[in-house]
């Protein structure tokens, strides 16, 4: 049941996000100028869609859970048998085992260790730092420039992505950086923002 | 203009040196995508759309199609040298292409699968030409109501049949449907669901979503690689062919999968994957050894490569005839269209035949093309296998940012597309499909003007949408496919868990030999 927590959460969160979206329809001014259905109608229909569908996934879940409930326990009851009846049982319930359990994800089939607990939040952490990271990059984009705030930026990124390699990481940022600023100023005719190399 | 002219007016259009040499910068950057694990032809799409601001549509459109079937083409070679699938139409050719790879038959497979995709391709793009102008001749009688009911069937039957779950495609649909009404409602000039933000009045911008969605959000899953470190490449050696047992096994194998592949794509939703899926089972059961298979059958390779790239050609039929597209990728490419201020749809063919017609035989001189790429080349392009996934992740960004920016020369639209990319890993994570989201955003809007404008024509009567044979028939076949996609109560095929299950066992024998081999 554990493992479908997320679902529940993905379900909840529809049904929430589904009744904002109907709150701020519901309150959007109506002019129908020719248009017997006006601007409300569809989104209206949007909403009760998001609405149905988060109660779907609800009935999904619960469906999905009881079932593994059943196949583990017909597992645990084949696991048990063959001690118990051991001359009649593996060629009935044995082999249902494992291909029963081979539909269950890997995370529900076996139970991850603390190593793979570990990696997956430092993964997490790395994730969330490289998303603050970027939006700090976005925020000095203009003021700062394109190619001195990129080149801090990916300098950054590769200095830890790509560990002991400070002379490749360098001229991959620069190089980078130099390119596209070329591609996009001179042969697009798209200027990237200068910021304080204008000065 | 009949289908055969058509043809002839389109390779003279493509025949052209400007139209030449942008058809091999599409399939050559398209081929160089495939090789990179985690990035797709939707995301190779979308980093390279600002690229083509300020060419002729014609010209940006061949280029454009040119790195989707040359992704399709390419995404062999992961699969075929690293284990990984390019993308995930790929995942079957891993079963059988990385243990050939492993034998040291990695040269010979890898020109079987770039073989059966030529093949498939020309056969593809043949079926096109001359299915998809009748196609817009019948959808030329469409009305709103006709349109309406359409868009309706493409979306439900993506939401029914993409991913593990009913619910999670319909929720990633309807977000998308809710994206799509966001900004000035053009019928009343009423603002909706802007929230105050002035740059959200022109609509949320496609481009922003599909970087965010399919580019960014895949940096996540390099950085998993990079700190995983679960890539292991098998070299490109010995002579880069086949043997005529090799090619007498895999000829008719690639025809099947061809037919397999174009019927896929041609019916909206069903995708490269399916295609791929149901020829490989297909392969295995009228094979004369089916113990082979997953050890290293070379038709387990030469079928789901055949069956994806004719779905690829299979898939610009509705795109060009109806304007529906039939995959996230083609979904892009839609926008693009859009985004040039082309429609997609029955008119194309009467209203811009140098386009829809030069476009059609730039894939066959594209297909050529990446024969001439994948055979000969193959070695020298797989080296980009070797270039670490932390400079590669690096260097998406940095596209993605610079080619998000120079839309709208808007920060805000960086903004956006950092929060669509986090939405974009909390899908992968939740396994809600990304595809319907973007049909729900690109054909949002057409199935709301459709929607309302029915019903304006006939006095708010719903019953207008069963009045049309056309429409209800179509209606009725959307509620087939809602409801036979909840009484199989749908589970990942077997065939393609399987495969799943085997490339995480191989990656994980191979991680062990690794650690096991310093001592």
């Amino acid at each position: 049941m554990n493992t479908k927590k997320p679902d529940v959460w993905l379900a909840l969160c529809v049904i929430a996000g589904a009744l904002v979206y109907l709150y701020s329809d519901l309150h959007m001014p109506v002019m129908r100028s020719g248009d017997p259905l006006g601007p409300r109608a569809f989104p209206a229909l949007i909403g009760g869609g998001l609405l149905f569908a988060g109660a779907l996934l609800l009935v999904e879940t619960y469906r999905k859970a009881r079932a593994e409930a059943a196949v583990r326990v017909r597992t645990e009851a084949a696991a048990r048998a063959p001690s118990e009846a051991a001359p009649r049982a593996p060629s009935e319930a044995a082999p249902r085992a494992p291909s029963q359990a081979a539909t269950l994800a890997p995370s529900e089939a076996a139970p991850r260790s603390h190593d793979d607990i570990r990696k997956g939040r430092h993964q997490t952490v790395v994730l969330l730092a490289m998303v603050v990271w970027t939006a700090l990059y976005y925020t000095a984009f203009e003021p700062v420039g394109y190619l001195v705030s990129t080149a801090v930026f990916l300098g950054g990124l590769l200095s830890y992505f790509h560990r002991g390699h400070y002379r490749t990481n360098l001229l991959v940022a620069l190089g980078f950086v130099v390119i596209v600023d070329l591609v996009f100023s001179r042969l697009l005719n798209v200027p990237l923002p200068a910021g304080i190399l204008s000065l | 203009m009949d289908s055969l002219h058509g043809i002839l007016h389109g390779l003279a259009i493509a025949g052209t040196p400007t139209h030449l040499l942008y058809t091999l910068i599409g399939v050559f950057i398209g081929t160089m995508i495939s090789h990179l694990p985690g990035i797709g032809p939707s995301a190779g799409i979308a980093l390279l759309i600002p690229v083509t601001f300020g060419m002729d549509p014609i010209t940006a459109l061949m280029m454009l199609t040119g790195i989707y079937y040359g992704c399709m083409y390419g995404g062999a070679v992961t699969a075929i040298l690293l284990n990984t699938p390019g993308d995930a139409a790929a995942v079957m050719t891993v079963l059988d292409g990385y243990p050939l790879a492993r034998k040291g038959r990695a040269a010979a497979t890898l020109a079987i699968a770039a073989v059966s995709s030529f093949i498939a391709g020309m056969i593809g793009v043949t079926a096109l030409s001359f299915v998809a102008l009748p196609l817009a001749a019948v959808a030329l009688h469409f009305g709103p109501t006709e349109y309406f009911a359409l868009i309706l069937f493409a979306l439900t039957t993506v939401s029914a049949l993409t991913g593990n779950s009913l619910a999670k495609g319909m929720i990633a649909t309807l977000i998308g449907l809710a994206l799509a009404t966001i900004g000035i409602d053009l019928q009343s000039g009423v603002p909706r669901f802007t929230m105050g933000f002035t740059e959200l009045q022109d609509r949320v911008n496609f481009l922003v979503v599909v970087v965010g969605l399919f580019a960014i959000s895949e940096v996540s899953r390099m950085v998993e690689g990079t700190m995983g470190g679960t890539l292991h490449t098998v070299k490109v050696k010995g002579k880069l062919w086949f043997t005529r047992a090799e090619w007498k096994r895999a000829r008719p194998a690639a025809l099947r999968g061809t037919v397999v592949g174009f019927l896929c794509g041609a019916a909206p939703g069903l995708g490269g994957t399916l295609a791929a899926m149901l020829s490989y089972v297909l392969e295995k059961k009228i094979s004369k050894h089916p113990e082979e298979f997953g050890h290293g059958a070379i038709e387990g390779v030469a079928a789901p490569e055949a069956a994806t790239n004719a779905d690829s050609c299979g898939a610009f039929v509705h795109l060009l005839a109806l304007g529906v597209p039939g995959s996230g990728a083609t979904a892009v490419l839609m926008g693009a269209f859009i985004m040039y201020g082309i429609q997609p749809g029955p008119m194309l063919f009467t209203s811009q035949p140098d386009l829809v017609w030069g476009l059609i035989a730039s894939m066959y001189v594209g297909n050529i093309m990446l024969l001439v790429l994948n055979l000969p080349l193959v070695g020298l392009l797989s080296r980009i296998l070797y270039v670490p996934p932390g400079v590669l992740l690096c260097v998406v960004l940095g596209i993605a940012t610079a080619g998000v920016y120079s839309f709208n020369n808007d920060v805000f639209d960086l903004y956006m597309a950092l929060g669509f990319g986090v939405i974009g890993y909390g899908f992968r994570k939740l396994d809600i499909p990304k595809a319907p989201l973007l049909f729900g955003l690109i054909l949002g809007h057409t199935l709301e003007q459709s929607f309302r404008q029915a019903l304006t024509l006939s006095n708010s009567d719903p019953r207008v949408f069963l009045q049309s044979p056309i429409a209800a028939g179509l209606l009725v076949c959307s509620m087939i496919s809602v409801i036979a996609s909840v009484w199989t109560n749908r589970k990942p095929s077997k065939a393609f868990q399987e495969a799943e299950a085997r490339i995480e066992e191989t990656k994980h024998l191979e991680a062990e030999r690794l650690v096991e081999e310093p001592r």
